[in-house]
């Protein structure tokens, strides 16, 4: 009925322009689907993270609900099995490796001066490989049938240790959707390895030597060769697992000669590098943006670059130290608890360096560098922690206890994911063209860090007062109450946190300030580029002189090519 | 490699770029891995559906690069882009006539740290000696610790480890050579970073504190060792290799710190044919003080 009131041309142009505004939808939506553009398929991994970022939340908030309280039974005692996998899993895998790569893929042809990553089919090939392989392990919920009937996802533990996952102990296939999702995933994430790789050696901008390359570009190379190393093995194991439930075979089964160990050794020689492939990445973006932001260049670029091989090397060697109570000889304990303690001195190089970046310099306090900031003093004491747990007796104590979910969540949390969020604060406006809101953000950011850290150095004190993973719920008489509650009322506010930067994505894509092409005042290629950038990259090939091309060409009078 | 990896660059403004084009073909292939692997977990039909996807994804993926790669022309949108800062002040540290150095600006050839090092190492054998022969009544029992009896077990008896070895004797001497030599270099490293006195605070300093650090540890480490070192002795003997390694070291000229000199000159190797190969290295600085600057 309004219709008819409005002018004739009003009412035409109305229904004219729902089927193309389908039709444009729709071609937004095709043109998503087929691309083969890297910054493209950097934004739909890092989207396809963020989103299960809040899957992965969600499922840790239902944990901590459940251990808030003794004798809670908020979950079922099979569906908290479940979340507690399903959690792991998630944030490994769809949330940490998307998002890693996802940076990889939008910034790494932008820094080094190219037009696309080497293989552009690959790369779309590895992001839907890695897509289909999530979406398999989250349809175990509705599809997988387990030991309780239709609708089991896997709950062996993000570690799956045999024999556990034997068909004996894991009927039907939830088990299996894990083993397979993850088959699937591990060659997604191999072909943007190998795309990394072959991009950085072969396709740098004239005047990019390796010594000049960002120090984000080093980390990613360096982590796409140890993830070359590492994902093999798992996908290995895997096939074994496979092969164990469905031909007969016996690689884990102990009842049949097979071997318990044989897993924990498959699983953790890539689960440890993996820590570092979560890592590195991190390290490069606060890399680039502390020095940004301290109006610095980096200190000691050589000694960062060396000490982040020198990471990758080491981090191949120390797997066994998850493995102390296995009951290993004294011989494997003390090689494991040195070459260990050895990675501490390339993480101690670059946790000096970066100190020494900001030392002296104009700080500027933007929510990327609170983020970078923050990540510098936690990953410290992760660092810490780490060194603590790599001594053999002192791990006999702990191992199992929350003491070690608090390390780890000291590293993946307080170092992966505060330099995440940095990292998309920094080159969100490079990406979108839009700032994201410092208001929402520093809110972000504030309520992120009093989370963590009500959380999670509270679960260093419960870890010391024995309460061990994994458990379904305690007795309230073991002095664990209080703790909990708190740990969970932590994460609460975390998650919290994380739904105001959810929001601002949205909010500011939709009306936040105008970025231009270097809000930051930066000194790297990508800057040099539009915001965002148009599918070509650069309009001609750009030429570089020293590590801070930008710093080049704003500082005429005193270049730092002079000096490298 | 795409044809981006050759950076064509036969575009001018208002012209195009050649991009690899667009294509469903690696989503159908990823699905159908996807779906061949599910098969496994559902039905086999499944995995026959994601079988046919496969290699249709294969066949039409091929001739979508074979004979040659399809590639779409994207047309070169003239964006204004600025690249200048507001921030046109820069502040400087002080460190001499240069706008910019590196720190430290001079330090100690390579060489030098190994020279202390030898020399430090000798030096340190001596009262490492007087303590075997007057606490032990035998010289080689400072060598036997070092060179594996502290590793073994408690039953060994002191008499045993004041006996000569072979075995241990060479042991000892890798491990003293070895570590000799390093912490001489690591001497060159640090000396010019310690503002005031560097050979007290290298030569005595430094060597109290390790030696404090090592006797906190040890009791853990390996107490069968430790209730054999003699903490005075072990003192005197790092503070001996503080001093001589920190002395002949100082005594050795600096070297400026760049990193555009030339490899042979940051050792501290005289070699002028091979330091002028470099013109933008600078001037030669070998060695000796007429080089300070």
């Amino acid at each position: 009925m309004a219709d008819q009131t409005l002018p004739i041309g009003g009412s035409i142009d109305v229904t004219l322009a729902r089927p193309e505004a389908r039709t444009a939808l729709l071609e937004w939506l095709h043109g998503w689907v087929v691309t083969v553009d890297h910054k493209r398929l950097g934004i739909l991994y890092i989207v396809y993270g963020i989103v299960f970022l809040l899957v992965g939340g969600v499922e840790a908030l239902a944990i901590r609900l459940q251990l808030a309280w003794p004798d809670n039974h908020f979950l079922s005692p099979e569906l908290y099995n479940e979340m507690f996998t399903m959690h792991g899993t998630t944030m490994v895998f769809l949330v940490g490796m998307t998002i890693v790569f996802g940076f990889a893929n939008y910034l790494v042809p932008l820094m080094i001066g190219a037009r696309d990553m080497a293989f552009p089919r690959l790369n779309a090939f590895s992001f839907w490989m890695t897509a289909f392989g999530g979406l398999l392990l989250y349809y175990s919920f509705i599809g997988g049938f387990g030991l309780y009937g239709m609708g089991a996802a896997p709950d062996v533990g993000w570690w799956a240790y045999a024999p556990l996952t034997a068909k004996a102990f894991s009927p039907g296939h939830a088990t299996d959707y894990w083993a397979l999702s993850l088959i699937v995933m591990g060659f997604g994430t191999l072909g943007t390895a190998i795309n990394v790789i072959a991009t950085t050696l072969s396709m740098r901008c004239k005047g990019m030597t390796l010594m000049r390359m960002p120090l984000f570009v080093w980390l990613m190379l360096v982590v796409s060769a140890l993830t070359l190393v590492t994902i093999t093995p798992l996908t290995a194991a895997q096939i074994m697992l496979t092969i164990d439930r469905y031909l007969g075979g016996h690689f884990f089964d102990t009842q049949a000669g097979g071997s318990a160990v044989v897993w924990m050794h498959f699983f953790w020689i890539f689960g440890h590098p993996e820590v570092y492939v979560l890592v590195l990445p991190a390290f490069g973006i606060a890399s680039e943006v502390i020095p940004v932001f301290s109006r610095k260049a980096i200190f000691g670029y050589p000694a960062m670059v060396a000490a982040s091989v020198g990471i990758a090397f080491v981090s191949l060697g120390v797997w066994a130290h998850h493995m102390f109570t296995v009951g290993m000889t004294s011989v494997g304990n003390t090689f494991f608890v040195l070459s260990t303690m050895l990675v501490g001195i390339p993480t101690g190089i670059k946790i000096f360096n970066w100190v020494a970046t900001v030392w002296g310099g104009k700080i500027r306090f933007k929510t990327p560098m609170l983020f970078a900031l923050a990540f510098v003093f936690q990953f410290l004491i992760a660092g810490l922690t780490g060194i603590m747990l790599s001594v053999a007796p002192w791990d006999w104590q702990l191992h199992n206890s929350y003491f070690v979910i608090a390390h780890f969540h000291y590293v993946l949390v307080g170092a992966i994911v505060f330099n995440i969020f940095a990292g998309i604060y920094y080159w969100y406006p490079k990406a979108t063209g839009r700032m994201l809101s410092e208001t929402l953000g520093k809110w972000h950011f504030w309520l992120f860090l009093i989370g963590f850290h009500i959380t999670f150095d509270t679960m260093h004190y419960v870890g010391f007062l024995g309460m061990p993973r994994s458990i379904y719920t305690y007795e309230p008489d073991r002095g664990w109450n209080h703790l909990n509650l708190i740990i969970s009322l932590g994460g609460l506010i975390q998650g919290i946190a994380v739904l105001i930067f959810a929001w601002n994505l949205i909010h500011s894509y939709l009306r936040g300030k105008r970025a231009g092409n270097d809000p930051w005042d930066a000194w790297t290629l990508e800057w040099s580029a539009p915001s965002p950038p148009p599918a070509y990259n650069f309009a001609t090939d750009p030429e570089v002189h020293s590590r801070r091309p930008l710093w080049d060409l704003k500082h005429p009078e005193d270049p730092d090519w002079k000096y490298e | 490699m795409t044809e981006t990896a050759q950076h064509k660059t036969e575009h001018g403004q208002g012209g195009t770029i050649q991009l690899p084009a667009p294509t469903h073909w690696p989503i159908i292939l990823a699905f159908g891995c996807t779906m061949a692997a599910a098969g496994l977990v559902t039905s086999v039909w499944v995995s026959v559906f994601g079988g046919v996807l496969m290699v249709s994804g294969c066949v039409g993926w091929f001739r979508q690069v074979l004979p040659h790669e399809a590639h779409e022309s994207v047309p070169v949108v003239d964006h204004a882009v600025t690249i200048a800062t507001s921030r046109r002040l820069v502040e400087r540290l002080q460190i001499g006539p240069e706008q910019r150095a590196l720190l430290p600006v001079e330090t100690y050839p390579v060489l030098s740290g190994i020279k202390g090092g030898i020399a430090g190492g000798i030096a340190m054998i001596l009262p490492a000696l007087l303590y075997g022969l007057i606490a032990q009544h035998s010289i080689w029992y400072p060598v036997n610790l070092l060179g594996g009896a502290g590793a073994t077990s408690s039953s060994i008896t002191t008499a045993e480890i004041a006996t000569f070895h072979w075995s241990w004797l060479l042991i000892a001497i890798v491990i003293h050579s070895i570590t000799c030599l390093l912490v001489g270099l690591l001497y060159g490293a640090m000396l010019p970073m310690l503002p005031r006195r560097p050979v007290l605070l290298g030569g005595v300093v430094a060597p109290l504190l390790w030696t404090g650090l090592l006797h906190s540890s040890m009791g853990i480490i390996n107490p069968a060792l430790d209730a054999r070192i003699h903490w005075g002795w072990f003192v005197i003997s790092q503070v001996t290799f503080g001093v001589v390694a920190g002395l002949v070291v100082a005594r050795e000229g600096r070297i400026r710190t760049t990193g555009r000199l030339p490899f042979f000159a940051r050792m501290g190797i005289e070699a002028p044919g091979l330091m002028e190969s470099n013109p933008d290295a600078g001037p030669p600085l070998p060695r000796g003080k007429e080089n300070h600057r």
